[in-house]
């Protein structure tokens, strides 16, 4: 039994490995193959279609509720991702032990929504003036 | 009058303070494999088929090359129908039109902005000398985009045709390959 998932985790080390390599690989390719280049004062500036950049990207004040935003998406995300093993062993366990179980992990994410939900979070402030 | 006008910076030593300006500042060996002269020839053969060029029409002659990229004399025969907004993605720049003084410095900075290798093809009189804004009097336009960058490809013209475009292109992949489009199409009785 141990040993069958042994397997199954070299599996997921192989592709672990090929997915490592296939993000290298390209940077050392074109290391190899790479023309001799000249790079001028303004060669490795960051593009703005032919006009010179101007400030900081931290003069630019992001609104905070996309961060609380991609928080919650990845409370519902993490949901789905751990309910997936949890149809595959529906079968395997007794009926009233199982729908307890997966009651109590969505009832403990569906808490984490209705504090967000209290807090205000899917009411969307108008964006103010800072001058 | 004449206190005047040499209180005013001249175009052409303008151009000339603009090059100097982007001279390069370090340069990069080429890559090991690069250097070995069987994929050498490879890359060379790609880059000559596969040339990106700039979506850069500065005046008039910009219809000409987009005559040439339409589907009457079809630029896509030669590999080089994908016209790119960014200079990061282009390899070819098709000065195509008149360069004033205004519009040099851009010019330079999206040379200066392409990835390497990278060519330039200057199309029509007005980017090979000036053309008619040639003069004595002429304040205002760049006489000759090689005064700016480096042009590896000239296509007279007041405007050229877009045969004559096509010319220059295969020009240039010869001038990259050292030998001429080997495909049937480009052959020429």
């Amino acid at each position: 039994m141990y040993d069958k998932d042994l397997i199954i985790y070299c599996a997921i080390c192989v592709c672990a490995g090929l997915g490592s390599i296939a993000a290298v690989f390209p940077f050392v390719l074109a290391r190899l193959v790479r023309p001799a280049t000249r790079i001028h004062p303004r060669t490795l500036q960051s593009y703005e279609c032919g006009n010179l950049p101007f400030g900081q990207s931290w003069d630019f004040r992001h609104g905070i509720a996309f961060y609380i935003y991609a928080l919650i998406f990845l409370a519902f995300e993490v949901d789905i991702l751990y309910l997936f093993p949890v149809a595959l062993a529906f079968g395997d366990v007794a009926p009233v032990r199982g729908v307890l179980l997966l009651g109590g992990f969505v009832f403990m994410l569906a808490c984490g929504l209705a504090y967000a939900w209290c807090t205000g979070v899917f009411t969307w402030t108008t964006r103010k003036k800072i001058y | 009058m004449d206190d005047e006008k040499k209180n005013i910076l001249t175009v052409s030593e303008y151009a000339e303070q603009l090059r100097k300006r982007s001279q390069p500042v370090s340069e990069h060996e080429p890559g090991l494999l690069a250097r070995v002269p069987i994929i050498e020839k490879i890359l060379n053969f790609c880059r000559a088929n596969s040339l990106w060029p700039l979506t850069f029409g500065l005046s008039c002659c910009a219809l000409e090359m987009m005559a040439a990229g339409m589907a009457r004399f079809d630029i896509a025969r030669y590999g080089a129908e994908v016209f790119r907004p960014s200079p990061r993605q282009a390899d070819l720049m098709i000065v195509a039109g008149t360069v004033n003084k205004k519009m040099a410095d851009t010019v330079v900075m999206l040379y200066e902005q392409m990835l390497a290798p990278k060519w330039v093809i200057a199309l029509g009189n007005c980017a090979i000398s000036g053309g008619p804004f040639a003069g004595e009097d002429n304040y205002f336009v760049v006489e000759g985009v090689d005064r700016l960058i480096p042009v590896d490809v000239y296509v007279p013209g007041c405007p050229p045709r877009p045969e004559g475009l096509i010319e220059g292109i295969l020009l240039l992949q010869e001038k990259i390959t050292g030998t001429r489009h080997p495909f049937p199409q480009t052959k020429h009785s």
